[in-house]
Parts: structure tokens; sequence; C-alpha cells
């Protein structure tokens, strides 16, 4: 299933390109729109690539989906013998991997508009957004799922999603701050708590329920 | 004496207010072939959406390999074969990716090799490297049959498997049919008219307001004028 999803999406790239698009988008205002001048850069920064994330986090899931619903491909998939917490899982996996590209390209971004240095704290940020982009593309692919059925399915995925990430997208903001700001990782354990909780919940949550928010029964 | 492969009774199917199966019985036996034959709207998609576990009747009850068709196990999945109206394939893979795919989702021994195999039946071999939004509708219905039919299934639910096919396409469909049966598979096809296949015996079915009669006579249907063939006797 992910080799598939990887093919297809190296055939087109309109994903990738979109994803880093938005997140460039979106560091780019946040920039200009903020006073770096009244607020540490570092919190600014943290803000700034967490909402390139999550949108670009939202696009990945979608697409990752989008795939099966051209031709009805949804339904082989539910078909044949494949277990629906293993197409979960598949799915997971490459939205996984296009927030990570995402990531890895906002973070770049964000180290060169907010004139911040590529050193030992930029690093301190890998476990964050792992933990970050683990949850979030575990919500946001359960419900896309839902979403991509309705009408208007792709307005409704930012109003039901962000509304839910909003406790691990909190202590990833906070943790992404405090690590840019050098403070060490072990010092952050509230927050990475709360994210790695958010990660178990949603990851379960969507492997046990996939199968009825795809099935039509 | 094997057991039935399809099984229904009562079964219905209701949306909203509107009934579009009621009270179908079926019993379709290994090695058997089924048309179920009706107008736009009949509910003969209905009935082999329900068959596939797409979707739950409303009432009345359902098996296939005895299996409620609601929570049919997946070592049974893998032996249904579908083609629907929509063909289930990645319009930005090969024919032969798309198969490959598939030979690896029904835990194939060799899906490349039964990618060509398949290719091949179905007169797709000469395309095999072409993604399959650069096929016509009919290239299309011919790869979906391959498709559904790549891993051998017991049960082969097909809804109008001749649709968009020249006289060619409708040969090889009819005789990728014809040797399922012979190795013993069920087949259920839908289609408007009752389609000749030779050296096949099908029993036909109409549903008509949502009722299926059983039994139909084939002669019937034809002194009745409808349709006669789909290929064009």
């Amino acid at each position: 299933m992910l080799r598939k999803d990887l093919r297809l999406e190296l055939r087109s790239g309109e994903s990738t390109l979109a994803l880093l698009a938005l997140s460039m988008l979106v560091l780019v205002v946040l920039v200009f729109a903020l006073d770096a001048g009244r607020v540490r850069s570092v919190d600014v920064a943290a803000g700034a690539l967490w909402v390139a994330m999550v949108f670009a986090g939202m696009l990945g899931a979608n697409r990752a989906l989008l795939a099966e619903r051209d031709n009805g491909a949804i339904r082989g998939l539910l078909l044949s013998p494949l277990d629906p917490g293993t197409l979960y899982a598949a799915k997971l996996a490459a939205a996984l991997i296009f927030m990570a590209v995402a990531e890895v390209g906002a973070v770049i971004l964000m180290v060169l508009f907010f004139n911040l240095e590529f050193d030992v704290s930029i690093a301190r940020l890998a476990p964050i957004l792992a933990l970050g982009a683990i949850g979030f593309s575990a919500l946001a692919t359960l419900l896309s799922a839902i979403t991509g059925r309705t009408r208007g399915g792709d307005m409704l995925l930012p109003i039901l999603a962000v509304p839910i990430f909003v406790p691990a997208l909190i202590a990833g903001v906070k943790a992404s701050a405090a690590a840019l700001a050098g403070v060490p990782l072990d010092s952050m354990g509230q927050w990475l708590k709360i994210m790695v909780a958010f990660d178990v919940l949603f990851v379960t949550a969507g492997y046990l329920l996939f199968e009825h928010v795809v099935g039509e029964n | 004496m094997s057991a039935p492969v399809v099984e229904t009774h009562r079964l219905a199917k209701t949306y909203g207010l509107s009934p579009v199966l009621r009270e179908v019985e079926l019993r379709l036996m290994p090695g058997a072939g089924a048309y179920v034959i009706g107008g736009n709207g009949a509910g003969k998609s209905t009935l082999l959406r329900i068959l596939a576990g797409l979707e739950a009747p409303s009432d009345g009850y359902a098996l296939v390999f005895g299996q409620d068709t609601r929570k049919v196990a997946a070592r049974y999945r893998r032996r249904i074969g579908v083609m629907a109206h929509q063909s289930f394939l990645y319009p930005n893979l090969t024919a032969r990716e798309n198969l490959e795919f598939y030979g690896e989702l029904y835990s194939l021994p060799d899906p490349r090799a039964s990618a060509e195999l398949w290719l091949e039946r179905v007169g797709l071999a000469e395309v095999a490297d072409s993604r399959e939004r650069t096929f016509s509708r009919g290239m299309e219905q011919r790869l979906s049959a391959a498709r559904a039919m790549l891993p051998e299934p017991a049960l082969l639910l097909l809804d109008e498997p001749f649709a968009s096919l020249d006289h060619d396409g409708v040969e090889i469909i009819a005789s990728l049919i014809r040797s399922a049966i012979e190795r013993g598979a069920a087949v259920i096809a839908t289609a408007h008219a009752i389609p000749e296949i030779e050296g096949v015996d099908f029993a036909a079915y109409e549903i008509s307001h949502g009722r299926m009669q059983p039994h139909l006579h084939k002669e019937e249907v034809r002194r009745g004028g409808r349709i006669r063939s789909l290929l064009g006797r």
C-alpha cells in the first residue's frame, strides 16, 4: 500500500509541491505579520512552524486518501483481504511521510526567515516535531476518511481536526519554543507527555475505528 | 452435496422510505451462474453490493460461503471477485502495476507473473505499461475484469460486465466467465438483457419493483421482445 502511494506521489509530485508551497506561504506571511521586535524570535518561530505544519498535515492526510477516491479504489481495497487496520496504518504512514517532508522544508524556511542558526537547538526539535507529526497525521487520516465522503469535506477537515489537536498543538509549540531557546529535552517532560498521550490515543483510535468510517455499512 | 456459494432469504434493502429490494430469494451453487436482469434503478447493483459485503441489507440476510455478508472474514473475501461500475483501478498506475498491486493484496505467489498472464487473457498485453488513465472505457472494463478474476475467486459478482465492450471484448469476457464456471466458480452477472454465452447455461432472474422473479425462462424473455443479445445476434 505504502509503496503504491509513494509511487503515485513520485509520479505526480502534486502533494509534495503543495505541501512545501503551503509551508513557505504560511511562514512568509507570519514573519511579516508578526513584529519580531516585540516578542522573542524563538516563540514566534515556533508558533509559525506549527501553523505551517498543521496546514501541511491536513493537506497531506487528505492527499493520502485522495488516490483511493479515483474509480472507487477504496471499495477495491475494502473488498480485498486487506485488514482495515492495516489500510489505516498504510495511509497514516503516507500522511506521515508527506508531513515529514513538509516539516523539513518548514524548519529550513523557519531558520532562514527568523534569522535562527542551524545548531543543536534545531536538532532538539526533531523528536518534538516527530511526535507532533504522528499525532496530527493519525487524527487527520481518521477524520479525512470521514470528511472525504461528504460534500464540502475539504473544508470540514480543518474545522474538525484543529480543535481536537489543540492540546498537542499547545504542547508542541511550547516544547518547540523551549528547544529553540536552548532548554534540554528532559526539562520539557510535561509537554512531551501530552504529545505522547495524544499520539497513543489517536493512533489506537484510528486503527480500531477506520473500518467503520470507510465502510459503507 | 456441496454447500451453496450464495444464499439469500427474504433479502430486502430500503433507502430512506424507498424499498429497492424486497424479499429476494437466491441460491447459487458452485459451478453455476445466474443472470439478474432489470431496468435502470431496478436494484441489480444493490443486490451485488450486498452480496459483496459493501452494504448491509435492511431486512433478511445474505450468506456467501456460509458467512453473513456483513462480516465476511478476510479468508473468504479472498474468494470473491467483484466487477462494478467503477473499476477500482488507479489512473496513474500502469495496467501491469494495477494488477501487480491487486496480486499482492490477494497474496498471490507471483503477482508479476499473474499480472502478465491476465493482461494477455484480456488482450491488454501490448498496453501493459500504459497508465490506466489513458485507457478507453472498453479497455478499462477489460482491465477491471482482469483485476476481479486475478485471484481466481470462487464467486464472481459482475455488474454489467459487457458494458462498453466491443465484439472482441465481449468474447473475451464471455470466455473468462465460461472458464470460471468450468473451474467451479459461481457467477452472478447483471445486465439489462440476457447476453448469450456459448457453452454456459445460466439461470435468469428479473428484478422488477424490487422483487426478483426466480427461474424466469429465457425463452419467455426472448418472446417478450426484449433486447436479445449484446453480441448482436
